[in-house]
């Protein structure tokens, strides 16, 4: 197909809007179409070259991160100093949310692998936007609960696949 | 010669060109800096005031605008709602109480002032000569000449001023609103756009830290705001139970001069003293006016009320830095710098503070943290 023509029947990229892009995350997928431009106007684009840190291991989080395009490395250093990497993220997935509730450490290190864009939430603006739109933040925070309890779930299961396996019911009595 | 320092002709000469230039565009560069800056210092001269005032407004204004900012009120349209409201009670006020006289008053006092000047100088020789019987050394200083010296040269700049300040003042009436009205809509954006320019390193620590510091600052400057204007009324209030003149003067000025904390105060009773004491003359109402001045506005209502509740004491200067402050912003720009130097010297403490505690609370996390595979 001649390129010239395809670019002017493409229609006006809602697809390629920030607020579009956004309804894509689990956490955002309540939110109707107004509600993801206000959302829009709080979060953060920020652009990272390739082999960037975007937080260390053990610095003061401050909020969650999208990856709108590029790779992420997520990955903790053992105790001889070697990189253990934990996950691969890529356009579309999420990290560091749980930072938007707590000011806590972060428990690992995440750093760009490609050229990489991030939108980036943050506690400080979420603060001010629970006094604004109390609606639309609610369901920010009904959607990070859903995940951190997914998670949390997950994680039990896990502990006690982990505990049944180390320990043969024969041990326990 | 040139084989000793291992460089040929040509290198030297290159060396030497490359010196000769750069030292020449630097000295261009710093002149037309200085061009630059006093370019800058023309075009901005008239604007200091205005928008030092639109920010006051804007930070007083802030808290109601966001009060109606909501899911279906837009910020535009807030303000919009909060410039009806204030136009409606200036309007409001104007039909009950009629425009004030203040054109009147203004040339009462111009009327007035060398008068209360001339009594103020003839007490205070009074006074120097009952204090040279005691000491006779005082006889070497000509303070009564001093001070009507500084008095007529403050009287001259008063009378050449007035007509340019009533333009000023009319300018005022168009700017604020204006400035005011942009910096509610847009400040937000400025800051998010000046944020976004920090490195990714920083960026997360940018944000955290101007979230905590703006909060204290407003509330500060907030503060600070209301203080003023609650003791420029209850000493307006307290003086107009006396038969004393340009109380509404005299409240304005104490209120201003409250701004400068230790000295701004006494300053800010002088004038009103002086009138009484001209105009009344020691009598119960005089001792009246000093006690509205010293205890109920200073003592009773501002060390005891208002500073404990509007203003918290992380932002209390040294006595010396308040000095400096006034000293500098004295020299910077005149009586208003004199006025906002200390305000401005506690929002610089206010965020070092914030950047201290933050820095602190960082590392003893992190080193809690790491601890955590040892």
């Amino acid at each position: 197909m001649n390129p010239f023509w395809s670019n002017i029947f493409r229609g006006t990229g809602y697809e390629d809007s920030v607020a579009y892009f956004l309804s894509t995350i689990p956490i955002f997928e309540d939110l109707k179409p107004k509600e993801l431009k206000l959302l829009e106007g709080m979060v953060h684009t920020r652009t990272y070259r390739p082999d960037e840190v975007i937080f260390h291991e053990g610095d003061i989080g401050s909020g969650m991160y999208c990856i709108r395009s590029g790779q992420v490395s997520i990955f903790n250093n053992d105790s001889a100093g070697r990189a253990v990497e934990q996950a691969q993220l890529g356009p579309g997935d999420f990290f560091g949310e749980v930072a938007l509730t707590v000011q806590k450490p972060r428990i690992a290190t995440a750093r760009a692998v490609e050229p990489t864009v991030l939108l980036g939430l943050f506690r400080a603006d979420l603060h001010e936007a629970i006094n604004k739109y109390p609606a639309v933040t609610s369901k920010i925070l009904l959607g990070l609960s859903r995940c951190i309890s997914d998670r949390l779930q997950y994680a039990a299961l896990k502990l006690h696949q982990f505990g049944s396996n180390s320990y043969p019911p024969a041990d326990r009595e | 010669m040139g084989d000793h320092s291992g460089f040929s002709r040509a290198q030297t000469l290159m060396i030497y060109l490359v010196l000769t230039g750069s030292i020449a565009s630097g000295i261009a560069i710093f002149s037309s800096a200085s061009t630059i800056t006093d370019l800058l210092k023309t075009a901005t001269s008239g604007l200091f005031l205005p928008l030092l005032l639109s920010l006051i407004a804007t930070f007083l204004l802030d808290p109601a605008v966001q009060f109606l900012e909501g899911e279906r009120v837009s910020r535009t349209t807030s303000i919009f709602i909060i410039y009806f409201l204030i136009l409606a009670v200036i309007a409001l006020l104007l039909v009950l109480i009629g425009p004030p006289n203040w054109k009147g008053m203004l040339n009462a006092l111009k009327a007035d002032f060398p008068r209360y000047i001339a009594r103020a100088i003839e007490y205070l020789n009074g006074l120097l000569i009952g204090l040279q019987g005691h000491f006779p050394f005082i006889e070497n200083y000509d303070l009564p000449g001093k001070l009507s010296n500084t008095a007529q040269q403050f009287f001259g700049l008063l009378l050449k001023e007035t007509p340019k300040s009533a333009l000023r003042i009319g300018s005022l009436f168009l700017l604020v609103p204006l400035f005011s009205f942009f910096f509610l809509r847009d400040s937000k954006r400025i800051m998010r756009g000046l944020i976004s320019l920090t490195p990714n390193r920083y960026f997360e620590m940018v944000l955290d830290l101007y979230d905590h510091v703006s909060w204290q600052l407003a509330h500060f400057i907030r503060g600070r705001i209301l203080e003023a204007s609650i003791i420029g009324i209850v000493v307006y209030l307290g003086l107009s139970l006396t038969d004393i003149r340009y109380a509404p003067i005299l409240g304005i000025i104490a209120g201003v001069t409250n701004l400068l904390p230790y000295i701004g105060p006494i300053i800010g009773m002088i004038p009103g003293l002086i009138i009484a004491l001209v105009d009344l003359g020691i009598g119960g109402q005089f001792w009246w006016i000093v006690c509205v001045y010293l205890l109920i506005a200073q003592i009773l209502l501002d060390n005891f009320i208002l500073i404990p509740i509007l203003i918290s004491r992380v932002s209390n200067l040294h006595p010396l830095w308040v000095i400096l402050a006034i000293v500098m912003g004295g020299k910077l720009y005149g009586v208003i710098g004199m006025i906002i130097g200390v305000p401005i010297a506690s929002v610089i403490k206010i965020a070092l503070l914030e950047i201290r505690h933050y820095r602190q609370n960082l590392y003893r996390n992190q080193s809690l943290f790491l601890s955590r595979n040892d």
